[in-house]
């Protein structure tokens, strides 16, 4: 069934405020899917959030159910529960109480209410805290009543709003691997608000990159990443390098010959129909790269340079690197598989070749100088003395 | 615009109400005190001759009035005085000591609080009575320093509980002796508490009506009393201009307080 | 004794040496009062009696005190009904608007006292505006007496124990999270479920300590009834003053004195002792 939510140009702007918090939003969720809103605070994911579930009324656009216009209702009357990023749950009712109070507002027999309420509580695995006031547990056993609050209704729609942002570390891993169960359990359409890439790429089926009241890109969390449409997209999901460069000739129907200033011409897949001359942004993803001592022994299709190691940042799992290519400055991220026997560790100052495959460059269609800021390491084109 | 529906406006309509129910009677009091007429209902003209009557002191009534407000502020100075000596010990004494007698302390000065003003006023009355002391301005500002020890205590004890001990610690490592630790550290931070508390213990006193009345003797009227005997013998004209006169007196007193606390704050959170 | 203690003791002992002279004595004071006979010359008499107590007896006490327990009830009901619309809309509030208007509500009991009470006595005068106002509506016929009688009482009260209401509820609805009342929208409740089931028990400590601040005070009213009450409108500390001050009668007084005392005692021996259940429940489910 497609189409089961629509958002339709949404548009809001707060009183006393110029910038809209949310411009001209438009999306679709499927029916079951997750879907989640991904962006920095402040992109107004949450005032679209709110808008669905609604707190807030939009100045412009559409919100349909099922085909159905719910925009002017309010929210008890929507068919839409809200997990609250702070859990909001009553403090002065018991666990139990706080599950049961949806059923108790839509006045179901007794009998239903209890039989539901353990159902949900069990879900969550909780129902030997029943008798719990909310002040009585911990951060995660909150996070599931709030869930189990917000499913007894059985909404058409479940709104998240940041929740794991109050859990530490290891809980949210946990806690993400139990929401994604729970959504297998019932099947709920879920739309999830958060400003963590991880979660929103591990939990989603899909993604919608906000940026300053505007959706960016919608794409699976695959798409979003590897081929980001906009420099904000590129840097805000992942790490990335920017590269400014000019079509210089085409080799084939899908690749082309790049010139960036100070390196020798790259190859780049071309799927934007880029014309000779036309000027293009390209982004790299720091794994992408490769660093080697030997230049790489087959180099088609590879595209390869010179470089000085600046800095090492050992990692654990990986090591990060910041290297030099004439007056660009690269972030690099390589995986070390086998201790010791992968060969001798890089050192600081070191001559190195920097190359990657062609296709992991990709061309952005939109690029804003400011969101360099965004990125971990100082923008590309920094002069170093 | 499209907010507002999402909220109940019934607040705000309530509200509006209070604030025209509080102020009102005080804006029409206000309106009074210039009315050329005896009686307050009807609007024979504005006049200033009630205020001139007042200021210029040649009625016996007038008289009468500003000897109660001599009356009134030494009352009010000496209670405030004592009362910020012996509240702010008193606090001190339950931050720093928390022992079953501390509690008993606590009880103590919570007590007057909640005891309604009549029961302190005849008690007093009755101790006063059974210790053949003369009723006058003693009686009445043993009886206002009563009331107002507890809330000074009770101001006072409020800012401690943000009072960092540690910075009394810091002091003595940094070789701060007892003297320079109460200069230096306790008085700049707690100052403002004590003269917080201070303050409210003088509106308390000046404003004290019930508790005056059981324990004050002839001669020694406060303004409340002055009033109250002025409303009762039904000649209420110059109590118009005295009550606006009260009321700007005050109402500055709050706003430049209010402005001080204000600015205290913002400078703070500078630092 | 250690120099610790010798330290608490002279901090503690300014304090409590006062307040256990000139407050709990001299309550106690009047409990035995009562129980003494009065002097010719308006005095306290030699020896001990019971008469006091039998006097108060009498058939008009019952009326006077179930009056002083219905006004001060219904003063505290209407302050709280009128403080906690007041309280949500304050809370909401921007910072620097709600303190402005925190300020205004309050300014008005800067004010002195009598003068409030004088204000509404002049308001509802027989010559006075506002009297000439209803008049002219048709509301009132010119005979219609608004003073000296119970509903100004209760109006009066109510004026001047508001402030003593809003500030304890404003504190807690301060704290309140408005959130909650998002969530309980979002659950399926309308605007006044969420207010009624969320909003209210969130600020129920507030609406104890409401209740308290007003509702003692007001039991102990005598100023008010004293100037806008009439003969039929009697409360308890009418009946103390009038005792003390026309009948010179201190022991009756006294007795007075302390039947007020003890029904003020009640509910704050009732919290207490709701509070020592609480905490020994708290207690046992912990362990």
């Amino acid at each position: 069934m497609d189409g089961f939510i629509e958002l339709c140009g949404i548009r809001k702007v707060f009183p006393g405020q110029s910038v809209p918090a949310v411009d001209h939003a438009s999306l679709t969720l499927k029916k079951g899917e997750v879907f989640s809103l991904l962006g920095p605070s402040g992109c107004g994911k949450t005032t679209l959030l709110r808008i669905l579930g609604g707190f807030e009324i939009p100045d412009e656009g559409r919100i349909l159910i099922d085909g159905k216009d719910v925009t002017d209702l309010p929210p008890n009357q929507r068919s839409i529960n809200t997990v609250f990023q702070n859990y909001a749950l009553f403090p002065h009712l018991s666990l139990w109480d706080n599950v049961a109070f949806g059923l108790k507002m839509a006045k179901k027999p007794k009998k239903f209410i209890e039989d539901e309420v353990d159902r949900m509580l069990d879900m969550v695995d909780l129902l030997d805290q029943a008798d719990k006031k909310p002040h009585q547990i911990s951060g995660g056993q909150k996070q599931r009543v709030a869930i189990a609050r917000a499913l007894i209704n059985k909404p058409q729609l479940l709104l998240l709003d940041e929740p794991l942002a109050a859990l530490d570390l290891k809980l949210r891993q946990r806690m993400l691997l139990e929401l994604d169960r729970i959504h297998d359990e019932v099947g709920i359409t879920f739309l999830y608000v958060t400003h963590d890439q991880g979660e929103a790429m591990s939990l989603s089926d899909r993604i919608a990159v906000m940026n300053r009241g505007k959706i960016e890109q919608i794409g699976r969390p695959m798409e979003v990443y590897e081929a980001p449409s906009s420099s904000f997209v590129a840097a805000f999901i992942g790490d990335t390098n920017f590269f400014r460069a000019k079509v210089v000739s085409t080799v084939s129907e899908d690749y082309s010959m790049l010139a960036v200033d100070g390196l020798p011409e790259v190859l780049a897949y071309n799927d934007k129909k880029l014309q000779n001359g036309q000027q293009v942004y390209l982004s790299i993803r720091p794994e992408k790269f490769r660093i080697s001592r030997e230049a790489p022994a087959d180099p088609t299709h590879i595209n390869m340079m010179r470089g000085k190691i600046l800095d090492i940042i050992y990692l654990g799992s990986n090591t990060k690197y910041r290297v030099q290519c004439d007056h660009h400055i690269l972030m690099i991220t390589q995986q070390h598989a086998r201790f010791l026997l992968d060969m001798k560790p890089f050192t600081w100052d070191e001559e190195v070749w920097v190359s990657w495959n062609a296709d992991d460059g990709y061309m952005l269609q939109r690029f804003e100088e400011s969101d360099t800021n965004l990125l971990g390491i100082p923008p590309v084109e920094d002069t170093v003395p | 615009m499209s907010r507002i529906r999402r909220n109940s406006r019934l607040p705000l309509f309530v509200s509006i109400f209070v604030m025209v129910f509080l102020y009102a009677p005080i804006l029409v009091l206000v309106l009074y005190s210039f009315n050329d007429s005896r009686y307050p209902g009807a609007w024979n003209g504005f006049t200033l001759k009630w205020y001139r009557t007042l200021l210029e002191a040649h009625t016996v009534e007038a008289r009468d009035i500003w000897r109660a407000t001599r009356n009134t502020l030494t009352v009010a100075f000496s209670a405030t005085l004592i009362s910020m000596v012996l509240g702010t010990m008193a606090a001190w004494a339950l931050y720093r000591f928390r022992s079953r007698l501390q509690k008993f302390h606590q009880a103590l000065i919570y007590a007057p609080l909640v005891v309604p003003d009549i029961l302190m006023g005849i008690s007093l009355l009755m101790l006063f009575v059974n210790l053949s002391m003369k009723l006058g301005l003693t009686t009445i500002i043993i009886a206002h320093t009563t009331f107002c020890i507890s809330y000074v205590a009770l101001v006072v004890f409020g800012r401690l509980q943000d009072f960092d001990h540690t910075l009394v610690d810091a002091a003595r490592d940094l070789g701060a002796n007892n003297w320079n630790v109460g200069r230096r550290v306790l008085f700049p931070l707690l100052g403002p508490g004590i003269i917080a508390g201070g303050m409210l213990a003088f509106t308390l006193s000046v404003d004290d009506f019930v508790v005056t009345f059981f324990t004050s003797g002839p001669g020694s009227t406060t303004l409340p009393v002055q009033v109250y005997s002025m409303m009762r013998r039904g000649t209420p004209t110059l109590i118009n201009a005295l009550s606006v006169i009260f009321i700007l007196v005050t109402f500055s007193v709050v706003i430049v307080s209010q402005r001080m606390i204000q600015k205290r704050n913002s400078t703070h959170s500078r630092v | 004794m250690t120099r610790r203690k010798w330290r608490e003791w002279t901090l503690t002992l300014p304090s409590m040496g006062w307040l256990v002279f000139f407050f709990v004595l001299p309550t106690f004071l009047v409990a035995l009062i009562a129980f003494k006979p009065r002097s010719l010359g308006g005095g306290i008499g030699e020896g001990w009696t019971m008469a006091t107590w039998l006097d108060i007896l009498q058939p008009s006490y019952p009326l006077v005190v179930w009056r002083t327990l219905w006004l001060s009830a219904a003063t505290t009901a209407l302050c709280l009904l009128l403080a906690i619309p007041v309280a949500y809309w304050l809370a909401r509030l921007s910072q620097e608007l709600r303190n402005w208007m925190l300020l205004l509500i309050i300014l008005p009991f800067w004010t002195n006292f009598l003068i409030r009470i004088f204000a509404w006595w002049s308001l509802l005068h027989s010559e006075g505006c506002l009297k000439h106002t209803l008049v002219w509506l048709g509301l009132a016929s010119p005979n219609t007496q608004l003073l000296y009688n119970e509903w100004a009482v209760l109006l009066v009260l109510v004026y001047t124990e508001l402030p003593f209401a809003i500030l304890p509820l404003f504190a807690s609805a301060e704290k309140f999270d408005f959130g909650l009342l998002d969530a309980a929208r979002d659950l399926g409740a309308t605007r006044f479920q969420a207010f009624r089931k969320v909003f209210l028990p969130g600020v129920r400590q507030g609406m104890l300590t409401a209740f308290v601040v007003v509702f003692i005070p007001a039991l102990g009213s005598y100023a008010v009834p004293e100037i806008v009450g009439g003969p039929t409108s009697e409360m308890v500390g009418n009946k103390i003053a009038q005792k003390v001050f026309v009948d010179r009668n201190l022991p009756h007084a006294s007795a007075l004195a302390t039947l007020l005392a003890l029904v003020v005692l009640l509910p704050v021996i009732y919290s207490i002792f709701m509070r020592r259940i609480k905490t020994t429940q708290r207690g046992g489910k912990r362990s």
